[in-house]
């Protein structure tokens, strides 16, 4: 019972990272209909700033982690603003954007490759302490950290969308971007806000990431996890790809603790094509046809 | 005459080798409800879209208040004073009444990001004078009791009558009706008369429609245009449109 605890917080813990992600791609997707295979790496490369603030310039760790969410900021805003802008203004169909999205995606993998090398880095701790001990229920002290801060992040997104007039701004763009435009609303300007937004969100992401796990070319790949949350949830749903990530994060420890954490990510996967079969429209159901 | 709020000279669209609208000139004086008429495909909507910056023209020019609008996009042509509705209905449909409305209102409200999320005194001050402004513009349309329901679960007239409202908060000068009688049957046609009779005279604004309705047009509009085929093909009072040959031909299906 115990040990179930545990593997349930855990869970929730490394759901609440994977959510961060899934909410700045479904945000994406909600506004411009297509699928930003390039998130993953913005939260390699915050990760990589923030651990090079930190380790190689000895930059205090506080100010390392404001850089790693700042720089993935602006690396989320110039992707819209040098590729998926121009392409999304020539009129070419929503593949391209997703396109560009996967070029971006290994061009970012090879070029950390060749400056950072393929070794994995790991970003220090910020307890002393590694587990607390409550009542024989060993909780991870950075998995307390990441629940934490993803939670503030979470709640922060959550009310802006659903509280200020960017936010009404945001969903009415989702809703119908042209319609907005001729109500005054300055598309381009929401677009590029909310690409900061999720590269921020990205960006703290990667760098718990970084210090629950390592650093790496190829951690992007969370991105693929973010994916699964979001159709779980209903892809084009905050609240949806938030729930699905906190699933998604609950099933893996699961499957990792009691059957085999091989197994995990083909669980996982399984679990993606079995929603796209028969729920596609995702739990929490955006219908997925007015959305298209 | 006073200087014409609109002006189209010799503009000019193509979609690929079709010209959907045709060295298509227009006068329209401020105060006026001015008529566009024509059948299907004859490129009424387009020439709304070239207005809005939905669409770039490929030739001529559009002026509104005597400055080019041209190449203006539609967020820019929205904050000039330029608002419309939809032939086939475009609410916010995921969106609350209220919310729908409250778009257009906070085009211009002023408070950052900062304000929203610490709540400050301005953020209250302009939070609360949106709401009170899109309540009075749903008031306006006769909506006021049904500000939290989703746009999409409302009935159909009632959703036309909230497209007018949104488009009315953007607070315009020059306000595009495309088909806002589609629809409708004869009473509620005449109550969308009175009303939009009633928005023109409280608002001071100028009407360009878009419309079928022949009795709609003949009780609302000074002037109209009848196009056929993106050219204009008569242009004049209502009375004068009427009686044109061509025009009859046009609608009637003369002898080929």
């Amino acid at each position: 019972m115990k040990i179930l605890i545990q593997q349930i917080i855990t869970g929730i813990s490394i759901g609440s990272v994977y959510a961060l992600i899934a909410s700045g791609y479904a945000l994406v997707y909600s506004l411009l209909d297509f699928s930003n295979w390039a998130h993953g790496e913005v939260c390699m490369l915050g990760a990589y700033v923030c651990f090079m603030a930190t380790t190689v310039n000895n930059m205090p760790y506080w100010l390392s982690c404001v850089l790693g969410i700042g720089g993935a900021a602006v690396i989320s805003f110039l992707n819209e603003k040098i590729a998926y802008r121009k392409i999304r203004n020539n009129g070419s169909p929503n593949m391209f954007l997703m396109i560009a999205a996967m070029g971006l995606s290994t061009t970012y993998q090879n070029l950390a490759n060749v400056i950072w090398g393929s070794k994995f880095k790991q970003l220090p701790k910020i307890f002393s302490v590694g587990t607390i001990n409550f009542d024989g229920i060993y909780i991870g002290t950075t998995d307390m950290l990441c629940l934490g801060l993803s939670a503030v992040a979470l709640v922060i997104l959550l009310l802006i969308i659903n509280k200020s007039k960017f936010g009404l701004h945001v969903r009415a763009v989702a809703c119908s971007s042209r319609t907005a435009g001729l109500l005054g609303v300055k598309i381009d300007r929401v677009i590029a806000v909310v690409f900061m937004l999720a590269g921020a969100l990205a960006g703290l992401a990667g760098i718990m990431y970084g210090m629950k796990y390592n650093i790496y070319p190829t951690m992007g790949n969370v991105g693929l996890k973010a994916f699964i949350a979001s159709v779980i949830g209903g892809l084009g749903s905050v609240p949806g790809a938030i729930a699905g990530a906190v699933l998604l994060g609950l099933i893996e420890t699961v499957v990792s603790g009691y059957i085999s954490s091989g197994l995990r990510d083909l669980i996982s996967f399984c679990l993606l094509i079995l929603i796209l079969l028969v729920r596609p429209s995702g739990l929490f159901g955006v219908d997925v046809q007015e959305k298209a | 005459m006073s200087e014409p709020i609109l002006e189209m000279r010799g503009v000019e669209k193509r979609f690929g080798g079709v010209r959907a609208i045709d060295e298509f000139s227009l006068k329209v004086e401020p105060g006026m409800v001015y008529g566009l008429i024509g059948p299907n495909g004859a490129g009424k909507t387009t020439i709304f879209n070239t207005i809005t910056g939905i669409y770039h023209v490929d030739a001529g020019k559009i002026l509104f208040q005597g400055k080019d609008i041209t190449k203006v996009e539609p967020h820019q042509a929205a904050r000039l004073g330029i608002a419309r509705t939809f032939q086939n209905i475009r609410l916010f449909g995921n969106l609350s009444v209220k919310s729908n409305v409250e778009i257009s209102c906070n085009m211009n409200a002023g408070y950052h990001l900062g304000d929203a999320l610490l709540r400050t005194p301005r953020y209250r001050r302009v939070t609360k004078e949106t709401e009170e402004r899109a309540m009075e513009f749903l008031k306006i349309v006769g909506l006021a009791d049904k500000g939290e329901e989703r746009a999409s679960s409302l009935p159909y007239g009632h959703q036309r009558k909230l497209e007018i409202a949104r488009a009315m908060a953007t607070n315009p000068k020059l306000l595009l009706l495309d088909e806002p009688a589609a629809g409708m049957n004869a009473d509620e046609s005449l109550e969308l008369v009175e009303f939009i009779r009633e928005l023109k005279e409280r608002f001071q604004i100028t009407i360009l429609m878009i419309e079928h309705h022949m009795d709609v047009v003949t009780s609302l509009c000074d002037a109209c245009t009848v196009l056929n085929f993106g050219k204009t093909l008569a242009a004049g009072t209502v009375e004068e449109i009427k009686k044109n040959p061509e025009v009859i031909a046009a609608y009637l299906g003369g002898d080929e």
